[in-house]
């Protein structure tokens, strides 16, 4: 059974490429793997027949995935082998119309081979999968194919939405039978359908599971009150509509019925759903079908009434009404998918389906009226029909069904809806084909053209098979007994053409009585329907639901999506602080005693901190809450060094220094005042929410710490990192050796963080040019010439020809000589941005500087220092330079570009990592190694300090990358516009 | 200690190492091209070695030579491994599209420079936060891949790509003050942060306590992963980005977020107190995401709400607390990842097609581009959740654990992750009648030659559609090593004994007896 669903794949793959071959002639090529399942299943009728009943049919088994209980495992009994029979014959017969339906030249026909083959595969693998999940994948597929299939004319609006709708609807009950054999594998302890069936479990948690599996067979056979999803689909081509809603997909609700029938159908719900449900199908059906004017929706809601006779008779449980079900089964989807042949035919030949529009028809085509009648003889159940005999049997069942009112219930609406399927079926049979002279001017009438022969056999085909089977009925009986033998009920009844005068006969002969009179009074039938229309039309109140869904997710996406930061920050901080700090109020207790500090110093520095922590939050001012941040800072630098960590505090003020810079070389593109000023009453639920995460923050900070019961680790680093790492400065030690792996990780955030404030800045290239003092162009404008700098006159030390104004003046006209500047770019600078004393104490400091940075990075394995700080040191070295001379002393200072800085620290850091690795050992292991040089005595060098000097260069590399983009690339960029906005005459406006 | 334990610091160092290099290299692209596919490449053949070597146990790298707790250390065990398997994979073919797309366009349309070390630097600081014993390690593989994050997002510094980073970065940086803040908390009442020695000490510490630390840490990690309410931030930032950007950020960094709630919840905090909370963060964050995406109009929005609402199905099978709730968790972020990455990179050709990502202005693409209307179908029947894709296992192993654990809140859970597939697949469906079947608004480029897709793009989306489909062949084999995971990680002693094999310290240097001599300065 594996092999026919790989074969069936196969075939779909092959599809798109054999049309692009054959064209449309490649679906008689595809139609051979339908028809390999229909020949395989009669080749093992003999096996299926003596199986069923002696319970050893064919079986197959492949595990998939154990964990899940998902297995291949497939199982032939009668019922799967009619489906099977059903399935390929049907499909085999509707691929070779396709042949001929299309245009030769119609697009996308690859597609929908393919769709309509894998569709075939799945319904092969739904009808005889022995696994409840399986029986579900194969559900869906069909679904999607149908989807596919259904929506195959997607330029039509009718189509995209059809075929959304059965997707969507039938989805919905999937899913709902997904969790129902869900449950009630759990409940069993299995998902073989077999075992299932034959030992089914009990409790309430089986009857929520009947529930839901019911509603997946109620959504894909379109039962009441989802039954509106399938004279919607109707949309699709003529082929699909036969073999998907009238032979296959539909029935795949009847065959889960079916299936579960002989093991559930005693259960009180079952019997209230397959009730109510079909025979409110079977009637309503009926009764719609009589309104429509499309010939094609009227075999839909045709459609949808048989399926509800259907479900009553094989989900009622008795085994009479099971073998009559099987027939009607077998006979439905005979006569049924040859009604939607001849009707797509007859779409062909006129170009209608609209049985106003239609007369004469069946003069034209006399084959294909032929085959209508045949066809519609069987399925409102005229002798020797194989439609007849399954109604016979189906009358003869419920009539026997000995539970009193039931009987009469059912006897009354079986009767009932079968009167309508004669009066629609006849109506159908006259749209379709009657020579309407007296209702239809022949001015109205459409042409018809003869079509091929190949659209009409598969049609003639079929309807003839249904004369056929009929007249063995007996030999219908012993091939379906078999099933009907494992429902619980009731004696297993037969199949007959002739049994004799009995009720039964009398019944059918006054339904079809009653039929004849519904259709000689069809025009009435149709006013009375059009005045009595309903409002709450199943359709309708789909879409009346969708719109809502939809109307409710717009609704619930505007007010949790504001898009709106300070609200995202707000409902974080607010959950932080009812989840963290509700639980700290609850579960823990308060430590007795709190020792407020060790040193009144902590006091002071705390309270700075605070305070400008405060007042940075109350700045309107963007400078002022700057170095109000920067206080905060250096506060908590003097409370790490109260606290007897100088390491740490030297970095923080370096670190601190550096940002601070940062900053205010940002703000100088920016107003000088924070915008918009936040409405009062949000002010107060922002000061609330800050000041409650701080004091959440706080209280924890108060309340954690007096959970530990074991000492620290960080107990044993001091005489670690003297024996491994080399070095008596723990913190450096930690930060190369100990926990180098973060300060790995941590520089390449630096790198990452320096290119991409890089990027924002010069945008398209890595970065810019190097300015060199050499390349300043004598006649450009000065550096810093056009920005208005209010505070330059306080800065005019030793320039004499200062302007009062910022105005720009003039470049200079003759550069100085070298020898007479400090600094070798400051030329370049405008003259009312020169001091000389800055550009002393810049050149004094600067190699002092260098110089400094190089001892903390070597000393700092046993000293306050090491790669970070010393970077910090050089950076800010460099910031001076810039500061005192412009973009193009900051080039004659480094010149050199940031990446290669950047990527050579990365690459010597991450690179003592992997040397680490090749020699051997673990990943950044240091190595101690005692050097003697003759002269300078013995030099104690640790290999970490390789890994340090990789930190170093990121350091200074983030640096400069920063000062080149925010400080000299913004000049830049600045003076360029300032030099457009005067204009082209350099003349300021 | 096995001899592949030299695998393990790879797929960390050796991003890092080629992304100085490429940094450095900045001049040649070329050379920058070749850096990063070599190196993905390399990460990609050890991680899928360590695959085989770790379901026999894990394997633990003290970095350094430092013994566990005093120095970090690298543990890959079944999770880590699996985890960095697919995201590796996932990155590859990414790197893979984006290179094609440069090529097509011209590298003058993207810093492309900065992108490769940038892109390096990401994948490296995912697997750190995959590989990393170490709590604060931890932490710092979040920074890696953020600072990382925050670059590709506002790559080439266009408005709305800059007020997107805004959420981003900010809410990010948020986030991570609150990891840090839980952070001190735990070093403060544990005295150490390396994970195996924390999941000794937690359980002895004073109950309430571990509850706020459980809060603190699920709240930080909460976040990261978009969990609703923390989860707004995601479908405001990720959309505007270049496609391979979002596509990497879909598939990995909200998944980074889900290990480390599952690494911390089953290591650090068994018991599952959380267990209730978190379903019901589950569920609405299912709902709510969904009910996103069905409100959208434009696809790449859409798809960032689908990827909000799936977080709550690994999320619901993490709450609860059972071998096959994390079993299916575990395959479901599998599942997510490839077919999340591969959707939004077929969104970026769609857009690259008909020039637009809105549902109103695409249309016919079936017809126009049959390719792509697979390349799309696919995987979005995939994340639906429609049989037999990998998103349908995972959701039937869901649902499978919910009815196990049979309380009424999980019947609820499972009723709503139903709910939420059928809208998934509402949504979905919705997108494809637009975007492929209706007909073509006027404006949409129909010239077939002139809108050809590059080969590279077409090629390596496709190539993660395929590894999609191939999680369902080997489901099997996939499943039954999840579920080995979560049986690990419910046992939680494999890692421990694998960190601190005498319950103390790990291999690695001994501590040192009494004062060491001979090493002053």
């Amino acid at each position: 059974m594996l092999l026919l669903l790989v074969g069936h794949l196969a075939m779909a793959l092959a599809a798109p490429a054999l049309v692009g071959w054959l064209g449309r002639r490649a679906f008689l090529v595809l139609a051979l793997a339908p028809a390999s399942a229909a020949v395989w299943a009669l080749t093992q009728t003999a096996a299926v027949l003596h199986g069923t009943a002696s319970g050893a049919v064919p079986t197959q088994v492949v595990e998939w995935v154990p964990t899940l209980h998902l297995e291949l495992a497939f199982r032939l009994d009668t019922l799967s082998w009619l489906m099977l029979l059903i399935v390929g014959g049907v499909g085999a017969l509707v691929l070779v119309y396709s042949s001929a339906y299309f245009s030769a030249s119609a697009f996308g026909l690859g597609r929908f081979g393919a769709a309509l083959v894998a569709f075939a595969g799945s319904m092969v693998g739904l009808v005889t999968t022995d696994n409840t999940l399986m029986l579900y994948v194969f559900w869906e597929l069909t679904t999607v194919f149908s989807y596919l299939l259904i929506g195959h004319y997607a330029d039509r609006k009718a189509s995209r939405r059809g075929a959304m709708q059965a997707i969507v609807v039938t989805t919905a009950g999937g899913l709902a039978m997904l969790v129902g054999m869900i449950l009630l594998g759990r409940a069993a302890g299995t998902f073989r359908l077999s075992e299932l069936v034959a030992r089914p479990p009990s409790g309430p948690v089986v009857a929520v599971a009947v529930v839901l599996i019911l509603a997946g067979a109620v959504s894909k056979s379109a039962l009441v009150p989802l039954h509106f999803w399938l004279p919607a689909a109707m949309a699709a081509p003529t082929p699909v509509s036969a073999y998907l809603h009238a032979a296959a997909m539909v029935k795949a609700g009847i065959y889960l019925i079916a299936r579960f029938a002989p093991g559930y159908s005693t259960l009180v719900p079952w019997q209230v759903v397959v009730l109510t449900l079909g025979s409110g199908t079977f009637l309503l059906g009926g009764y719609r079908a009589l309104r429509q004017h499309d010939l094609k929706l009227i075999l839909a809601f045709g459609t949808v009434s048989q399926l509800g006779l259907l479900v009553l008779l094989v989900g009622l449980g008795t085994r009479a009404a099971a073998l009559a079900g099987l027939a009607l089964l077998g006979a439905h989807a005979m006569f049924k998918a040859a009604m939607f042949l001849v009707v797509g035919v007859v779409d062909a030949a006129t170009g209608t389906r609209d049985m106003r529009r239609l007369s004469g028809v069946g003069r034209e085509l006399p084959v294909t009226a032929l085959a209508g009648v045949l066809a519609t003889a069987s399925m409102i159940g005229l002798p020797p029909f194989a439609g007849y005999v399954a109604k016979e049997a189906a009358l003869d069942a419920v009539r026997h069904d000995a539970s009193g009112w039931r009987g009469g219930f059912l006897l009354v609406v079986v009767a009932a809806g079968s009167a309508l399927t004669v009066a629609y079926g006849l109506r159908l049979l006259w749209g379709a084909f009657a020579t309407k002279r007296r209702v239809i001017p022949a001015a109205l009438a459409v042409d018809v053209t003869r079509p091929s022969l190949v659209l009409v056999w598969p049609a003639l085909a079929l309807a003839v098979l249904g004369l056929a089977v009929a007249l063995v009925p007996g030999f219908g009986s012993d091939l379906l007994a078999p099933y009907a033998n494992t429902y619980p009920v009731g004696g297993v009844g037969h199949l007959a053409l002739w049994a004799g005068v009995t009720p039964t006969l009398a019944i059918t002969a006054a339904v079809l009585a009653v039929g004849l009179v519904l259709f000689a009074l069809r025009e009435r039938v149709e006013l009375w329907q059009a005045d009595r229309h309903v409002s709450l039309e199943a359709d309708r109140v789909y879409r009346r639901m969708m719109r809502r869904l939809d109307d409710v997710a717009a609704h619930v996406t505007a007010v949790t999506q504001r898009g709106s930061l300070p609200l995202y920050l707000g409902l974080v901080l607010a959950v932080f602080v009812v989840a963290a700090g509700g639980a700290a109020i609850v579960g823990t207790s308060w430590p007795t005693s709190v020792r407020a500090w060790d040193r009144p110093a902590q006091v002071v520095f705390g309270a700075v901190t605070i305070g400008a922590a405060i007042l940075t939050a109350r700045a309107r001012r963007r400078l002022k809450a700057v170095i109000l941040l920067g206080i905060s800072g250096y506060g908590v630098a003097a409370l790490y060094l109260v606290h007897g960590a100088p390491d740490l505090a030297l970095t923080q003020v370096l670190a601190e220094t550096v940002t601070l810079v940062v900053f205010v070389l940002v703000l100088r593109r920016l107003p000088p005042y924070f915008s918009d000023r936040p409405l009062a009453a949000s002010r107060w639920v922002r000061l609330a929410v800050g000041l409650a995460s701080g004091l959440t923050v706080a209280g924890l900070a108060l309340v954690v710490p007096g959970a530990r019961i074991r000492p620290p680790v960080s107990a044993g680093f001091a005489a670690e990192a003297v024996a491994y790492g080399g070095g008596t400065n723990i913190v450096n030690v930690t930060l190369v050796d100990i926990r180098a792996w973060d300060t790995l990780g941590e520089i390449s955030v630096l790198l990452v963080a320096a290119t991409g404030v890089a990027s924002l800045v010069f945008l398209r290239r890595r970065t810019g040019a190097i300015f060199r003092a050499g390349e300043a162009t004598p006649h450009g404008r000065p550096v810093w010439g056009g920005l208005p700098d209010p505070a330059g006159a306080l800065r005019l030390h030793g320039t004499a020809d200062a302007p009062a104004s910022a105005m720009p003046s003039p470049a200079p006209t003759a550069r100085p000589l070298r020898s007479a500047v400090w600094l070798r770019a400051v030329p370049t600078l405008a003259p009312h941005r020169r001091s000389v004393i800055f550009e002393v104490v810049t050149r004094l400091l600067f190699h002092t500087m260098i110089l400094y940075s190089v001892y903390l990075l070597v000393a700092g394995h046993n000293a306050p220092g090491g790669g970070f700080a010393a970077g910090l040191v050089t950076a800010i070295a460099l910031i001076l330079r810039y500061l005192a001379g412009g973009r193009y002393e900051l080039g004659e200072a480094a010149p050199v570009q940031p990446g290669l800085l950047l990527g050579g620290g990365l690459v010597l850091a991450a690179g003592v990592g992997i040397v680490g690795l090749l020699a051997g050992g673990a990943p950044l292991q240091s190595v101690i190694v005692d050097l003697h040089v003759p002269v300078v005595g013995t030099i104690h060098l640790v290999t970490s300090v390789f890994f340090d000097m990789g930190v170093y260069l990121v350091v200074v590399g983030l640096v400069l990358d920063v000062l080149r983009s925010l400080g000299a690339e913004v000049d830049r960029q600045a003076e360029a516009e300032a030099e457009a906005e005067a204009g082209p005459a350099g003349v300021p406006r | 200690m096995t001899s592949m334990t030299w695998l393990v610091p790879l797929p960390v160092v050796l991003p890092l190492f080629g992304a100085g290099l490429a940094l450095a290299l900045y001049r040649s692209p070329r050379a920058q091209r070749a850096i990063s596919v070599v190196t993905l490449t390399l990460v990609l053949a050890a991680s899928a070695t360590m695959l085989a070597v770790v379901d026999r146990g894990p394997l633990v790298l003290s970095i350094g030579g430092w013994a566990p707790p005093i120095g970090i250390d690298l543990v890959a065990d079944r999770l880590s491994v699996l985890m960095l398997s697919v995201s590796s994979a996932v990155t590859l073919c990414v790197l893979l599209y984006s290179l094609a797309q440069g090529e097509a366009d011209g590298d003058e349309e993207a810093p492309v420079a900065i992108y490769h070390p940038t892109y390096l630097v990401l994948a490296a600081g995912v697997a750190d936060a995959f590989l990393s014993g170490d709590l604060f390690n931890l932490y710092v593989g979040f920074e890696i891949l953020l600072a990382a994050s925050f670059v590709l997002l506002t790559l080439g510094g266009t408005g709305a790509r800059i007020r997107a980073g805004t959420i981003y970065v900010v809410v990010a940086l948020l986030s991570s003050v609150l990891f840090l803040v839980a952070l001190a908390l735990t070093y403060a009442a544990a005295g150490t942060v390396n994970l195996a020695q924390l999941a000794q000490r937690l359980p002895e510490i004073d109950p309430g306590v571990r509850l706020v630390l459980q809060i603190l840490l699920l709240l930080a990690f909460g976040i990261k992963a978009a969990i609703f309410p923390l989860s707004a931030w995601l479908p405001d930032s990720y959309p505007t980005a270049p496609a391979p950007v979002t596509a990497v950020f879909a598939g990995l960094l909200t998944k980074v977020g889900v290990y480390a709630i599952l690494r911390t919840q089953t290591l650090l905090f068994p018991g599952g107190r959380a267990d209730a909370v978190l379903m019901w963060a589950a569920l609405a964050t299912m709902l709510i995401g969904i009910l996103g995406a069905v409100a959208q109009n434009d696809i790449k929005r859409l798809l960032s709400f689908t990827l909000v609402s799936h977080i709550g199905f690994m999320l619901f099978g993490i709450a609860l607390s059972s071998e096959a709730g994390m079993a299916a968790a575990i395959f479901y972020v599998v599942h997510h990842i490839t077919v999340q990455t591969a959707l939004f990179l077929v969104v970026g050709l769609i857009e690259r097609r008909g020039g637009t990502t809105s549902l109103d202005r695409l249309g016919g693409l079936a017809k126009l581009s049959p390719v792509l209307a697979v390349l799309y179908f696919v995987p979005a029947m995939n994340l639906a959740g429609v049989p037999p894709l990998s998103g349908f296992l995972g959701k039937i192993g869901l649902i499978q654990a919910g009815v196990d654990r049979g309380t009424p809140l999980a019947y609820v859970l499972v009723g709503g992750s139903v709910l939420t597939s059928l809208l998934t697949l509402y949504a979905l469906i919705k997108a494809w009648n637009k975007a492929f079947w209706q007909t073509p608004p006027a404006g949409l480029p129909t010239d077939r030659h002139r809108t050809r897709l590059p080969f590279g793009m077409v090629g390596s989306a496709a190539a993660l559609v395929v590894l999609g489909l191939s999680l369902t062949v080997v489901a099997g084999p996939l499943y039954g090593y999840a579920d080995r995971t979560a049986v690990s990680l419910r046992a939680r002693t494999p890692y421990i004994d694998a960190v601190l094999p005498d319950g103390v310290r790990g291999l690695g240097r001994p501590a040192p007896v009494g004062p060491v001599a001979g090493a002053t300065p």
